[in-house]
């Protein structure tokens, strides 16, 4: 029997505004993770185009979307997946150590971030010893290391109690706002939109919504799918 | 955190894992090392007597080896002392030669004709105090010395027997040979049935003659044939007899002084010798030396046929044990190398799939495939190091108790127990090279789990529960 193509998004067309605080909305199912997944560059389209940070990333080989990654975008999972054997110390600097940076420079920039999570005295730690909060907290650090222009955070406070969720999210929202970073953000959990520049409504593989922040500066909204703007908060 | 330290640390991470492979590794070297050490012994044992009795080398008329024992007389080497002085003036060979002797072989009949008994033998003509200087050679350490040489000193009809012939010849009572059986019927001795010459013999032998029998003297005929085809006959004092391993040459061997056999063999005739045996103070100078007498003998005998010949072509046997020794080292090493394999190919599979989401957030944190392949090639690596080099160090180890318990066994071809000797410790080539081929087994066994892991689709790996 024939395996049936299920597409799992449908007809997006759609801009994400650089350096705000984009929350992606939607029921599990509506594609979120999948479209996060083609802007994270870990996937890739079956038709179609996905621009990041002005590369058109279908057009890369692996090796150069592996740097590409490195060089451009920061993660935070839903399971914190920190390195087991690696300290927290140890987690966040590892992807400067993939990118060969020199260890003074590597530990200036461990221990400043350490010290903006709140986890300076838990920098030798293992993941297993730290608490779920801990362990997020660390994971948006090594996100942050590399000075990023992108962090794509799937569901991040999803196996987190709500109010080591909001801390998380509060954390993330000062991060973007102290490093003027991009971070997409998903959820489907409409309680932790909060604190969003833009918010982009997933259902069944389409946009049904994105609902901007019209204050912000070089706003351009782009996008067939970006219908009702309305003031979400 | 270099490659090498992350991979140090997952392989910590399921220890007892680990463990299991690297014992698997460290008992498979280990093995691979002992039996290596065996076979190193047994190759040195067998290589120390040949070269005791035979030298390293042995200048011959080139078909010597092949027809000569069939004709002494001709494929003689008429003018061995002066080829001999050659040898012991050359520069080059000088620092290279321990001793440098002319022997005669020859085929013949002995006969204890006193007790009606003869038989064909191999007749040996030495030069005694070479021999006994040449039997001195143990550049391997041997832990055996080899029996005193009864011929030096001795008169010139002396001569030395295998305990086969003294067994065949009815000698061992007069010579004190120890476990050696009497025929349940005792042969008849012809008398008057014989012909008249081996009657005459018959009737000197000192066997029959009551005053020899009481001095315990044994007493043998040997027949040859001359360089004119006719019979000669020599009387000898036999001394001892020796055991020489193998049945076939224990039942036929007669070791005598040299100058006896060239009267024996070539009568009034100038005398010769069928080969001038060479030992040399070590064996890798077996290429240098033979290099140099075909060069000297060219030279210095042009109009003279002669070859040199090494103690490996002289001897088929040691050849043959040692590529049977090393075939058997071959499979098991196969067998070895397989085991490993698949252990170290099972854990790393296991490692992957335990560790497919880490492998996805690397990939996704910027790390290329072929870090991916880097990370669980070295873990591959470091299992092989470790495992390896245990293995290698236990050996060692137990090689050096083993040598300590004065265990013996009896190698092939030889008649004496040798101390068991597990030559690890110095083998440095072989312990380098066992542990490298192992490591490198380990390193291919974790590969293709690594290009496994490396071709790991991301999402699919950040899915994996």
């Amino acid at each position: 029997m024939d395996a049936v193509k299920v597409p799992v998004l449908r007809g997006i067309d759609l801009l994400i505004r650089p350096g705000l605080f984009t929350v992606m909305l939607g029921p599990s199912g509506s594609g979120k993770t999948t479209l996060l997944n083609l802007i994270a560059c870990i996937d890739q389209p079956d038709a179609g185009d996905v621009t990041v940070a002005g590369t058109q990333i279908n057009r890369l080989t692996d090796d150069e979307l592996a740097d590409f990654r490195a060089d451009n975008i920061g993660f935070v999972f839903q399971n914190f997946n920190l390195i087991s054997v690696l300290t927290a110390y140890e987690n966040i600097e590892y992807p400067l150590v993939l990118a060969g940076y020199a260890p003074a420079e590597r530990q200036r920039r461990v221990t400043k971030l350490l010290a903006a999570v709140g986890l300076s005295d838990r920098a030798n730690n293992l993941p297993g010893q730290l608490s779920g909060g801990q362990r997020q907290r660390v994971a948006i650090a090594r996100a942050l290391v590399r000075k990023p222009k992108l962090v794509i955070a799937d569901e991040p406070t999803a196996n987190l109690d709500s109010r080591t969720g909001a801390a998380i999210l509060s954390l993330m929202r000062t991060m973007q706002s102290r490093y003027k970073i991009s971070f997409i953000f998903s959820s489907h959990d409409r309680s932790l939109i909060q604190g969003a520049d833009d918010l982009i409504v997933l259902r069944d593989g389409v946009v049904q919504s994105i609902q901007r922040k019209s204050t912000v500066d070089g706003d351009e909204l782009a996008g067939a799918a970006a219908t009702e703007p309305q003031d979400w908060r | 955190m270099k490659t090498l330290s992350l991979a140090l640390r997952n392989l910590l991470r399921n220890r007892r894992r680990s463990l299991a492979t690297l014992l698997a590794l460290a008992i498979g070297a280990m093995a691979l090392l002992l039996f290596g050490g065996y076979i190193t012994n047994i190759r040195y044992s067998m290589q120390t007597a040949y070269v005791r009795s035979g030298g390293h080398l042995q200048i011959q008329h080139p078909d010597f080896f092949l027809y000569g024992s069939g004709n002494p007389t001709a494929y003689r080497i008429a003018d061995y002392g002066r080829l001999l002085d050659i040898i012991a003036k050359d520069p080059v060979m000088m620092p290279m030669v321990t001793v440098a002797t002319p022997t005669l072989q020859f085929l013949g009949i002995a006969g204890n004709y006193g007790q009606g008994v003869s038989r064909t033998v191999i007749g040996m003509g030495y030069v005694a105090a070479d021999i006994k200087r040449m039997r001195q050679w143990n550049e391997f350490q041997i832990g055996l010395e080899s029996p005193a040489f009864r011929l030096d000193g001795a008169a010139e009809d002396a001569a030395v027997v295998g305990t086969g012939v003294a067994r065949v010849l009815m000698l061992c009572e007069p010579l004190g040979v120890p476990n050696c059986p009497r025929p349940v019927a005792e042969p008849k001795v012809a008398g008057a049935a014989l012909p008249p010459d081996i009657a005459a013999l018959a009737a000197d032998s000192p066997q029959d003659n009551p005053a020899a029998k009481q001095s315990g003297v044994a007493r043998l005929e040997l027949l040859a044939s001359n360089g004119r085809s006719s019979p000669n006959v020599a009387a000898l004092s036999i001394l001892a007899a020796e055991s020489q391993g193998f049945k076939e040459l224990d039942e036929a061997l007669v070791i005598l002084q040299l100058s006896q056999a060239q009267k024996l063999v070539y009568g009034r005739a100038v005398p010769s010798a069928t080969s001038i045996m060479v030992q040399l103070a070590h064996s890798a100078q077996i290429p240098a030396a033979t290099h140099r007498l075909k060069e000297l003998f060219l030279k210095a005998a042009p109009s003279q046929a002669l070859t040199v010949l090494d103690f490996e072509s002289l001897n088929p046997f040691y050849v043959q044990s040692i590529k049977l020794f090393d075939t058997i080292f071959t499979f098991i090493f196969v067998l070895i190398a397989g085991i490993v394999l698949f252990t170290v190919s099972n854990t790393m599979n296991a490692a992957v799939v335990e560790r497919t989401v880490e492998i996805g957030t690397l990939r996704a944190v910027g790390l290329r495939r072929a870090g991916i392949r880097r990370l669980f090639v070295t873990e591959g690596f470091l299992l092989g190091c470790v495992g390896a080099v245990c293995g290698a160090i236990s050996a060692l180890a137990i090689a050096a108790v083993i040598n300590r318990l004065g265990l013996t066994w009896l190698p092939p071809g030889s008649s004496e127990p040798l101390p068991l000797i597990l030559r690890v410790w110095g083998e440095w080539s072989m312990c380098v090279g066992t542990t490298l081929g192992l490591i490198g087994i380990a390193v291919v066994s974790a590969w293709f789990p690594a290009y496994r892991a490396a071709q790991l689709n991301i999402v699919e790996s950040l899915r994996h529960v």
